[in-house]
């Protein structure tokens, strides 16, 4: 018997355009963060479009934005052929889409604003981060209904990786959430330091494994073969594959940690899984070249092929760069430099982005009943883009090379060969003007393509309604034979499916997770390191507010280099009361971890105020606003609870007294500062963030 | 473009590189020259044991056709990529296409390949033996042992160093600094200035947020000594940075004897005076 239904089409449709918009903004977002890099007057005097504040800015877009509307174009469109079902629900599939868009937008302005959470690739505020939950949930009731309600007993190897990363990014996204809000904009991280970093970069990792590559893969699984007329080459190595990268990734996280304060034990599994990790990637890239076994002669004239497979390639090198980087003896030059920059934009702008414009020229001409406007500027598209990622990338990762190695330098004398570390960054700004440049031409590459797909647009009409027709499932299905194994028991299974996958990503993180947080010997306390005095509480939240994190890591990693350079390498216990950690991720300017007391306050007001004056040369951005801006001390009470809850130590009664302190200790900062000639206010928000820079690292400095 | 990437792979002298570069050059060639002379004793061998019949245009025409025939009957051979990557034929793609199609997609049978399955159980061992090493045979050294032993050599390495009298320069301390106006010092001492110090004490050493550095009050002591200490080791409290980590002695002398040098200058817009007089 068979039944006759619709394909939604203009849900795949509204998701598309999403992507191409979106793109645009966070490549264009992108572009500019790269030149503020060399030209740092592109931030237009502005705090709202300093490279602090719009950095996040564009990660988010392009991660969250980009790739997430093109993931659910992509999945929407190949879920309800592959299932011969309409999505479950139309209300849910608009409710989904328009909450997305929602949350974008909602992120766009927060970050600019300030309201950060300072937690790489998930900065977004509390009330952001639930309306995340919310929506993903919606997704999932709408994929799972879909699931359930298929016409087709087996679930195909796409729906697997659907289903994995529907259930890992869940569990991703709360365990990294919790938060205690104290406003309807502030929140704190309920970890602290080490703690607060192994929870961060397990999401961080995962986030690119289980938002990036997964459902990238299970793309690839369905486009790729529509798209050569070729079989899937292997159904067995899907299995491998598939088991494998999602049991395995989930470990590596700790190999963006490494020699930090990261308890050894965690670092090593973090090191050890990276490297398993190489097969089980690898098996998706093997899966899909080998899938063109026989259409090479297509890929030759079709571009839609032709970004596939650069994409699948990018993802192979990618994958294999990331178990070398995991090598400790690599990582302790990479770490840090923008070789790590360069290494996730093969991914993002190769993987992510080369097979989102793949799937969109295969795709838009089909939805819209007609064929693609332009075959050339398709192939003029391939060309600048591949181009631009070599621009891109190639540059930078000698930039990251140089510059890790000039960190590293000492003279015959035994003193650092670059003692000054705006040598080492005034050295690779010709390679971040390339950059911008490969950057400026892919971005070039997707306005061609959204011309293009455009044209496409009003040549055809939508077919917001796809006919089509199936067999309806009958209750009294009998396995047979090869069906009665137990992978395709499995694939019959949605639910046991979607609990088992949960079970194997769960393993990895639990173990690395709960003993940090539960034996103590794995952060061991310092008595001497106190809590930070309210003054000091409101200048981190500015430093936090700024951004600082993206340019300034506070991490000293045991190396003579890193020691000679900023003092004594940090120790796990430095960071019991810092809620969030702020170890950053890459260095543009110095390591802060030793800050206090190296110079005057003076300086740090001049610098601030005008960093060239201080250090000629620099390519941070004056701060200005900060000496204007009045602190806001209004908070204070709300935030010396709020760290009382999470325990911090503070004596009974402190909230009441606490802005007296602050008080106190502003004026003597604003004391010091008019012995040196400097009139400014003591309630100023520059006199909080010269405080907590003072105090850093001055608990264990020895007297 | 910078010497930090070259000093891995050069050996810092031009002329040894250039050398070494040519015998790599000579090398390749001879290889190759002695792959074709291989090539033209074996043809040479061949003709002059079993030489081939003179024939016609028309005879040749007629041979290579026979050959070509010969050679489709033959079964192709897989190419070196199939064997390595343990392809099937083509061919015999139809015997694996598994029965099921998902919206028109097939899938074949193929199995893991086995040099892939090498590679899994590669990195398997790999990092067992990696948590092995470092966990419980306890054989490598963590983080916090590597820092200790680097330190170790680097003192090791800093002292054979300055036990080479040709470094004595370098071996000058606060105890043993005298006052030099040699040119050569003073202009090394000035360019060094001109880099670290003109932020604080101003172009002139005339003074901005740091104190004026011509006259003759001092804050923490005016004699040779006492400003190399200065240099050396700063006074953070007030602001000046210790530079001992990041200038080599030598250079901490040569700045010491510039500012001494600049007594008496009197620049413009000089700061008032702090601290003692001399």
């Amino acid at each position: 018997m068979t039944e006759k239904f619709y394909y939604d089409n203009k849900i795949v449709r509204n998701f598309a355009i999403a992507t191409i918009v979106w793109g645009i903004v966070g490549m264009t977002v992108g572009l500019l963060v790269a030149m503020q890099l060399f030209k740092p007057a592109l931030n237009m005097g502005s705090q709202y479009t300093t490279f602090g504040r719009i950095r996040p800015l564009h990660t988010n877009a392009v991660i969250f934005a980009f790739v997430g509307n093109a993931i659910f174009m992509g999945v929407y469109y190949s879920l309800q052929r592959l299932l011969k079902a309409r999505m479950f629900s139309d209300a849910l599939s608009s409710i989904h889409f328009w909450g997305w868009q929602l949350i974008i937008v909602a992120t766009a302005i927060t970050l600019p604003l300030g309201l950060t959470t300072a937690h790489e690739y998930a900065e977004m505020e509390w009330p952001i981060d639930i309306a995340i939950t919310l929506i993903w949930v919606v997704f999932g009731i709408n994929m799972f209904g879909t699931i359930i309600k298929r016409r087709e007993k087996h679930m195909y190897v796409a729906i697997w990786f659907y289903i994995a990363t529907f259930v890992t990014v869940a569990v991703l996204h709360i365990t990294n959430s919790i938060q205690l809000p104290i406003s309807a904009f502030k929140s704190y991280y309920l970890y602290a330091g080490v703690q607060d970093a192994l929870v961060q970069w397990w999401y961080g990792h995962n986030a690119v494994a289980f938002f990036l590559t997964t459902p990238y893969l299970g793309m690839m699984y369905y486009y790729l073969p529509k798209m050569a007329g070729r079989p899937v080459y292997s159904y067995k190595l899907s299995i491998l594959h598939f088991w494998s990268l999602i049991f395995i990734y989930i470990w590596a996280g700790p190999h963006h940690l490494l020699y930090t304060s990261l308890p050894g034990w965690a670092q090593s599994l973090g090191v050890a899984f990276s490297i398993m990790l190489i097969a089980p990637s690898w098996g998706g890239m093997i899966n899909g070249l080998l899938t063109l076994r026989g259409a090479w002669d297509k890929v030759r004239e079709d571009p839609k092929l032709k970004f596939m497979v650069v994409g699948i390639t990018a993802y192979g090198m990618a994958t294999f760069e990331g178990p070398m980087l995991a090598l400790k003896q690599i990582n302790a030059i990479a770490h840090y430099t923008d070789w790590i920059v360069a290494h996730v934009h093969v991914g993002a702008l190769g993987w992510n982005g080369f097979l989102t414009f793949g799937i969109l020229y295969w795709l838009i001409p089909r939805i819209f009943n007609t064929n693609l406007y332009s075959k050339k500027l398709a192939s003029f598209h391939f060309w600048i883009g591949t181009l631009g990622i070599i621009f891109y990338a190639v540059p930078l990762y000698f930039a990251g090379f140089t510059q890790g190695l000039m960190w590293k330098e000492f003279t015959a004398e035994g003193v650092l060969k670059y003692p000054n570390f705006l040598e080492t960054v005034i050295q690779i700004i010709p390679m971040y003007m390339l950059r911008a440049l490969g950057g400026a031409l892919y971005l070039i590459g997707v306005i061609v393509m959204t011309y293009n797909l455009y044209k496409t647009m009003v040549l055809g009409k939508l077919v917001a309604n796809e006919p089509a027709e199936a067999q309806a499932l009958t209750a009294d299905y009998v396995a047979q034979g090869a069906e009665k194994k137990w992978h395709r028991v499995l694939e019959r299974k949605p639910m046991v499916f979607m609990v088992l996958s949960l079970v194997v990503i769960l393993i990895g993180g639990m173990i690395e997770m709960m003993p940090t947080f539960t034996i103590k010997s794995n952060v061991p306390t310092i008595s001497s390191v106190k809590p930070y005095t309210p003054l000091e509480l409101h200048g981190r939240d500015v430093y936090i507010r700024e951004g600082c994190v993206n340019c300034h890591s506070q991490m000293i990693r045991p190396f003579r280099s890193e020691t000679e350079r900023y003092g004594e390498y940090s120790k796990a216990g430095e960071f019991v009361y810092d809620h969030p950690f702020l170890w950053g991720s890459k260095r543009t300017g110095p390591d802060l971890q030793r800050e206090g007391g190296k110079y005057g306050n003076a300086w740090h007001y001049n610098h601030l105020y005008d960093p060239q004056t201080m250090s000629p040369g620099s390519i941070m951005p004056p701060y200005e606003w900060l000496i204007d801006q009045t602190l806001d001390t209004t908070t204070t009470v709300a935030k010396i609870n709020a760290m009382r809850t999470l325990g911090v130590p503070y004596p009974e009664g402190f909230e009441y007294e606490a802005n007296a302190r602050l008080d106190e200790q502003a004026k003597a900062i604003a004391a010091d500062l008019k012995q040196n000639n400097i009139k400014v206010k003591s309630d100023k928000e520059i006199i909080a963030i010269i405080a907590y820079l003072q105090r850093l690292g001055t608990d264990i400095k020895a007297k | 473009m910078n010497e930090a990437v070259n000093s891995g792979w050069s050996t810092g002298s031009t002329s040894v590189d250039i050398v070494i570069g040519l015998m790599l050059v000579t090398a390749i060639i001879i290889l190759c020259v002695s792959i074709l002379m291989l090539k033209v004793i074996k043809f040479y061998i061949k003709e002059s044991t079993n030489p081939t019949r003179f024939a016609t245009p028309e005879e040749k025409a007629r041979l290579k056709q026979e050959e070509e025939a010969a050679l489709a009957l033959i079964p192709k051979k897989p190419s070196i990529w199939s064997k390595l990557m343990q392809l099937k034929p083509l061919e015999e793609e139809k015997d694996l296409v598994m029965e099921h199609k998902f919206d028109g997609i097939a899938e074949l049978n193929n199995p893991t390949p086995a040099w892939f399955m090498v590679l899994f159980y590669a990195t398997i061992i790999f990092a067992i033996g990696y948590l092995l090493n470092y966990h419980v045979f306890g054989t490598g050294k963590l983080q916090d042992e590597e820092y200790v032993v680097e330190l170790e050599q680097a003192e090791e390495a800093k002292l054979a160093f300055l036990a080479n009298p040709v470094n004595a320069a370098s071996a000058v301390n606060e105890n043993n600094i005298e006052l030099s106006k040699e040119d050569a010092v003073i202009k090394s001492g000035a360019s060094l200035f001109a880099n670290r110090c003109t932020p604080c004490h101003g172009d002139h050493a005339q003074g901005i947020v740091g104190p004026n550095l011509t006259d003759e009050y001092w804050l923490h002591g005016g004699t040779v000594k006492e400003v190399f200490k200065t240099i050396k080791y700063g006074v953070p409290e007030k602001g000046m940075i210790a530079w001992e980590k990041s200038l080599s002695a030598q250079q901490i002398a040569d700045i010491t004897n510039y500012v001494l040098s600049l007594q008496g200058s009197n620049p413009a817009g000089a700061k008032a005076p702090q601290g003692d007089k001399l």
